[in-house]
């Protein structure tokens, strides 16, 4: 039931191992040979520069909206600092309810039909109902980053908890484990890398959803800046917009992996030791 | 579950039904009304979150009196599907091949992950000044988002089989065709299947939102519409029918889930050698 990142080993093991093996100038060949190929293309007028700009104008976008106009600082500030509150809020609201609804059996059984109805719907298509209520400006946007976080954390919450290894649990009961034992030492450490797969789907999600309420209020945020240039067709500075956004999601992507090394790390290679170096440490010099 | 092989009367099974659903239809009778009243007294305000009364008569209206919303409807879900299979056609392709050619995969690998990392959404505005303001850039966006998921989980699929499986057919002396074909193939379509759910939820909200950012027709369209005319009712009224499209998409994949990778269920596993064994008696009486 939980809900599951679609980036998988395979793609990021090929990576490495390519990125590793001496390739990487052969990479670099095959990219700088396309994107010559692009700007030959655009310069032979093959292409219309109009709709695909050149790699070069895009390059001079990137150096005029960073440093000569420096004017996506303001736009990019205001998208990133929603997405991170959305983001926070949204998701504890999901983890919240999920844990509370795991728990509880009865909610449980009444919560399923309203929750297949709400994973069926296309949760940003609520946008602009949203604005429509709560208004334009910060209000709304934050609303539907919430809305657009809520449902990973708390799919992956509900299915963490409700998924206790029925062993451990009865080996738990029989040495009469309290309520808040068996929450702490058995269910959380448990359920916690699920709910970390659900909170990296759910910041990815808040940067769509921000993008979304970005298009539709036209103020500001880097979504309506790629709107006004497009309108404009100054396709260049769309696009230099557009790849820092992929920055923005790789930096989202390596970030949460890194979250995840820190908080489920025994999961992973080493980190269990790191840990209890790390306790032991601790515990010697008190 | 019952275990007993005589039929219930249906008489029985509707009154075991009614007394199932007894509860969930006593407590959604019991938000509908307590909603109802809230808003008619003025605990909320009607234009922020309407009426049931108001939402039901907004269905009525535009379901059955005017019939407005089945044009709408109709072209979303045409460009959801068509943009969907778009999508997955270039996915699986492209993920054929890169588990058949590993030098493919590892030129292919990063694209792919900077195509992940990158929100698909952000591209809407490029798309619609490339494809302009019909079903095309609607298309091309449900097939941009849906395209990611597909080609991972199919990948993932072909790539990861059981070594003691390939290790047996490679030493019964199986053809690189019958190891795609019998072993590569079936290993791979219960997460091709995965892949294909999320992409169809995801080509959904591409369709929408494209139509939120610049169309004449569709339930975004409407749905925009009727939000920036404060009709909130109606607003809802079309968000049903986003979830309606959304569980007509989840369900017909989830059937053809079923019938397709058929040994992954119990029941359908045995349907489906029952039916062989009757083809193969009826072959043997010839």
């Amino acid at each position: 039931m939980a809900v599951q990142d679609a980036t998988s080993e395979v793609l990021v093991d090929t990576l490495e191992r390519s990125l590793r093996n001496r390739r990487i100038a052969k990479h670099v060949g095959i990219f700088l040979t396309l994107t010559l190929l692009w700007e030959l293309g655009s310069r032979m007028g093959w292409l219309d520069p109009l709709f695909y700009p050149r790699p070069s104008n895009i390059i001079r976008s990137f150096w005029l909206i960073y440093f000569q106009n420096a004017n996506v600082w303001f736009h990019l500030y205001s998208t990133i600092s929603l997405v991170i509150i959305g983001w926070v809020l949204g998701s504890m609201l999901g983890i919240g309810l999920g844990a509370l609804v795991g728990f509880n059996t009865v909610i449980r059984r009444f919560l399923k039909p309203y929750v297949i109805v709400l994973e069926a719907t296309p949760r940003i298509a609520v946008a602009p109902l949203l604005i429509a209520a709560l208004g334009f400006g910060v209000n709304s946007k934050l609303a539907i980053i919430m809305l657009v976080c809520f449902f990973a954390p708390f799919i992956n919450t509900l299915s963490g908890v409700i998924n206790v290894n029925e062993e451990r649990l009865e080996l738990f009961r029989s040495m009469r484990a309290s309520k808040t034992q068996i929450l702490r030492k058995l269910v959380l450490p448990d359920a916690i890398p699920v709910i970390m797969a659900g909170e990296r789907l759910a910041l990815t999600a808040a940067l769509s959803g921000a993008l979304v309420a970005e298009f539709i209020q036209r103020d500001k945020g880097i979504g309506s800046l790629i709107l006004v240039y497009t309108r404009n067709l100054n396709m260049a500075s769309a696009f230099a917009c557009i790849f820092t956004l992929t920055i923005i999601g790789f930096l989202i992507f390596k970030g949460m992996e890194k979250l995840d090394h820190y908080i489920a790390y025994w999961k992973y290679e080493g980190g269990r030791e790191r840990m209890s170096a790390k306790r032991k440490r601790t515990m010697v010099e008190p | 579950m019952s275990v007993s092989d005589q039929p219930i009367p249906l008489s029985g099974r509707i009154l075991d039904i009614g007394v199932r659903f007894l509860p969930h239809f006593v407590l959604f009778a019991v938000i509908i009304g307590a909603w109802e009243i809230s808003v008619a007294t003025g605990l909320i305000k009607s234009i922020i979150i309407p009426r049931p009364s108001a939402i039901w008569s907004a269905i009525v209206e535009l379901y059955i009196t005017e019939g407005t919303i089945y044009r709408h409807f109709f072209i979303t879900l045409t460009e959801a599907v068509v943009g969907f299979a778009i999508g997955a056609g270039v996915a699986v392709s492209l993920a054929i091949a890169s588990s058949l050619w590993d030098p493919f995969r590892r030129y292919v690998t990063p694209y792919a992950v900077v195509l992940n990392v990158t929100p698909g959404i952000a591209l809407t505005p490029v798309i619609i000044a490339w494809f302009g303001y019909g079903m095309g850039s609607k298309i091309a966006l449900a097939a941009i988002i849906s395209f990611f998921p597909i080609f991972v989980n199919t990948l993932t699929g072909l790539v990861q089989v059981d070594e003691d499986r390939e290790e047996l057919f490679n030493s019964l002396g199986a053809s690189n065709v019958q190891v795609f074909r019998k072993l590569r193939a079936p290993a791979a379509l219960p997460l091709m299947f995965a892949g294909f759910k999320i992409g169809l939820t995801t080509a959904l909200i591409g369709a929408v939102v494209a139509e939120f950012a610049q169309a004449t027709d569709g339930v975004g369209v409407l749905m925009s519409r009727f939000s920036f005319q404060l009709n909130m009712a109606a607003s809802l009224a079309t968000l049903l029918s986003m979830t309606v499209i959304g569980l007509i998409l989840f369900y017909s994949m989830e059937f053809l889930d079923d019938r397709i990778v058929f040994w992954r269920r119990e029941s359908r596993r045995a349907a489906a050698s029952r039916a062989r064994a009757r083809t193969w008696a009826a072959q043997a009486k010839k």
